[in-house]
């Protein structure tokens, strides 16, 4: 079967500079596809690729197996583009904005009303019909601008931070339409700086970063791959420095770093490459050697973190 | 692919692109005609121009019940006249009124077309759907242009005044409104490509306006200046040579609507001042084969020296008929309707080579893009 999206050796330069340097996504039918990555990572320029709006500087790019500068009208109809960025028709009605891009997308009059009733029930703007487009709110907007992106009945969409600068409300509810969208049979691709925003909605997950693509691969493999090389966060009631040097002597522990040290009691922060039964077995061997422990857990390390490790391990890799 | 589908298919795809401006059009007329702004802005604009009307009125009206001036065998055209002198200064009055209008309309109305989509960010959504780059620039040029365009229509009923006293003929109108079009449509593309070509509205309509005067207002300068410079280089008087090349008014939709004007002067006038100069009269006016030259002092006739056939002791402010004239200063006849054509066919080109200039500046991918989908017909040579 032939892959919704397919990109080879994709790369992007503006002005010299490398947005993406060289990319080979491939996202099945019926996937949800998380590109995660932090800000300049080069997701917004790959999903401007794949949405006709960019044209690479070398590689390919493929939407159900059409070369978007080949034929970036035939890419067009097949795909629904929601920016990160956009504005909206403030002068129109809600219904005329659905109805407006539902016309050039050539759906036939016959079937737009009804179509854009059904959306509208969809994102759960179905009261605000007659709204203008103005009066609607931030979240709102959002959903409209997603309702628009599936006029055309597309196979492929592509979300550009579809849940930015919504309140947590609103993005329970982008959350929820995803998911129903999911469940309609849609292959999207959807792009997300927060790990756990897009991990439960997911499929496949992509971690990119400075246009390069790190992981790619299903949910449950990044999220052990990422879990190997865990941040541990100890406390100790006993002698810090001793706890430090028994850690030390571990291969699978990273340079510890006290954190702090107040009260009789030291914050360690260790990183430790290993699952989480390896994890116990450390804590356990620890304890036996007479450290006291009084806290053991997993660091919740946000994904600037994560991104420095996985970008770290890469280059050595590398080199 | 055999012959006989390509006809089909391109009809097809023009059925296409046809059905694509109009998607564009609903749009923008829907979000202009909203509201009461459109229906104010149009009254106000005919509620102008029936005042400007009634003013040519009162201002001509001394001037035609004068007692008209005796013509050499007697007769007293003043008094006959009258009328067509109000028409006349109705109709001039009207004319240029309106063609400043478009100038300042027409771009606008188009200066936003694209920029204001790149400014708000919707341009993206735009260019994602299928629509051609094509169609969405002219579909927008096209909804601008339907609001100059209904008050240019909405205007010919006041101009139509001008019938009821002569002066100027139902052609005259046609023809003013001939050069108000070619004007619309040219100072709108001129908008909408200064707006496909910079980031910002406000650019755009600093390089739009600038670009318009620089048409009605500097060509002409640019071309008495040009001809200043030439004055006393070439050996003969009249003619062509002693002129800068008048191609350089082509592009002046002024000029047309001046020498419009000037065609139905009665006595030389302001505009018939301009065109003589244009012209390379130099203030000499034929009618015939008589040619008499215009003084600042006003009209008086005067004979030009060394030139036979020029009689002198005519009373001031006087028409007077010259005797059989055989030689004259400039031998060709004046060409009236000379500039009408050539400015409509050169901002009609214009108007082309900027929208397909447009449709390019708003394919955002650059040269990576096609603006056309590849023909399948035109697709690799197979079968050669």
């Amino acid at each position: 079967m032939t892959p919704i999206i397919e990109t080879r050796d994709l790369v992007k330069r503006y002005d010299g500079e490398l947005a993406v340097a060289g990319i080979d996504l491939t996202v099945g039918p019926g996937e949800i596809y998380g590109l995660v990555g932090p800000n300049g990572a080069g997701k917004t320029t790959t999903m401007r690729i794949l949405a006709t709006l960019l044209a690479p500087t070398a590689g390919e790019a493929r939407v159900c197996g059409i070369d978007v500068t080949a034929d970036p009208v035939e890419v067009r109809r097949r795909i629904g583009y929601m920016p990160d960025f956009y504005g909206v028709y403030d002068d129109l009605r809600v219904w005329e904005y659905l109805d407006f891009f539902a016309r050039c997308y050539s759906v036939p009059a016959g079937r737009r009303a009804g179509m854009i009733g059904e959306l509208l029930e969809i994102v759960g703007l179905a009261e605000k019909r007659d709204s203008y487009v103005e009066a609607l709110s931030r979240g709102m907007r959002q959903r409209l601008c997603l309702a628009h992106t599936l006029v055309h009945d597309p196979q492929l969409l592509i979300l550009d931070e579809p849940a930015s600068g919504l309140d947590p409300r609103a993005r329970v509810e982008m959350r929820e339409i995803l998911r129903e969208l999911r469940g309609m049979g849609k292959t999207i691709l959807v792009s997300s700086h927060i790990l756990s925003e897009v991990a439960e909605l997911c499929t496949s997950v992509g971690i990119i970063d400075r246009g390069r693509l790190l992981r790619s691969g299903q949910i449950a493999e990044i999220e052990r791959s990422l879990r190997a090389t865990a941040l541990l966060r100890i406390d100790v009631l006993s002698d810090g420095e001793a706890a430090i040097s028994w850690l030390g002597t571990d291969p699978r522990v990273g340079d510890v770093l006290a954190v702090s040290s107040e009260a009789g009691m030291t914050r360690l922060e260790v990183p430790f490459d290993g699952p989480a039964d390896e994890q116990a077995a450390m804590l356990q061997g620890m304890i036996a050697a007479g450290h006291t422990v009084s806290s053991f857990s997993q660091a919740t390390s946000d994904l600037e973190e994560i991104f420095l490790k996985v970008t770290g391990n890469d280059e050595e890799t590398a080199a | 692919m055999t012959a006989t589908t390509l006809p089909s298919q391109r009809l097809s795809g023009l059925r296409e692109f046809g059905s694509s401006v109009v998607t564009i059009m609903s749009k923008e007329l829907r979000s202009r005609f909203r509201g009461r702004r459109a229906f104010v802005v149009l009254t106000l604009y005919l509620g102008i121009l029936a005042l400007i009307a009634y003013g040519a009125y009162i201002s001509a009206v001394p001037a035609a019940s004068q007692p008209g001036l005796p013509e050499p065998d007697g007769s007293n055209v003043g008094a006959a006249n009258a009328s067509a002198i109000v028409g006349q200064a109705i109709f001039a009055m009207l004319s240029v009124f309106q063609l400043m209008l478009v100038a300042f309309l027409a771009p606008a109305f188009t200066t936003g077309a694209i920029s204001l989509e790149r400014e708000k960010a919707t341009l993206d959504l735009l260019i994602t759907t299928p629509l051609r780059p094509g169609a969405i620039v002219v579909g927008k040029l096209l909804s601008a242009l339907a609001f100059v365009v209904l008050m240019i229509v909405a205007g010919i009923p006041v101009s139509a005044l001008v019938l009821m006293y002569g002066g100027a003929a139902v052609q005259d109108i046609v023809r003013a409104q001939i050069v108000l079009f070619a004007a619309a449509i040219g100072f709108g593309v001129i908008g909408l490509f200064c707006s496909a070509l910079t980031k910002r509205t406000q650019s755009a309509t600093v390089v739009a306006y600038s670009t318009v005067l620089f048409l009605t207002v500097g060509t002409f300068f640019i071309w008495r200046l040009w001809t200043a410079g030439l004055a006393g280089t070439v050996a003969e008087p009249f003619g062509p040579a002693n002129r800068a090349p008048e191609q350089l008014l082509y592009l002046n939709p002024a000029i047309a609507m001046v020498e419009i004007v000037a065609d139905t002067e009665i006595t030389t006038g302001d505009m018939g001042k301009i065109m003589a100069e244009v012209r390379g009269t130099g203030g000499i006016q034929c009618s015939g084969d008589v040619c008499f030259t215009d003084t600042e002092g006003g009209g008086a006739i005067i004979p030009v020296e060394g030139k036979p056939g020029v009689f002198a002791d005519c009373p001031p402010n006087a028409r007077c008929a010259a005797p059989p004239v055989q030689t004259v200063f400039d031998p060709r006849p004046v060409e009236t309707g000379h500039f009408l054509p050539r400015f409509t066919l050169t901002f009609a080109g214009l108007s082309l080579l900027l929208t397909l200039a447009s449709m390019r500046l708003v394919v955002p991918a650059g040269p990576g893009f096609r603006l056309r989908r590849r023909n399948p017909a035109e697709a690799p040579e197979t079968g050669l």
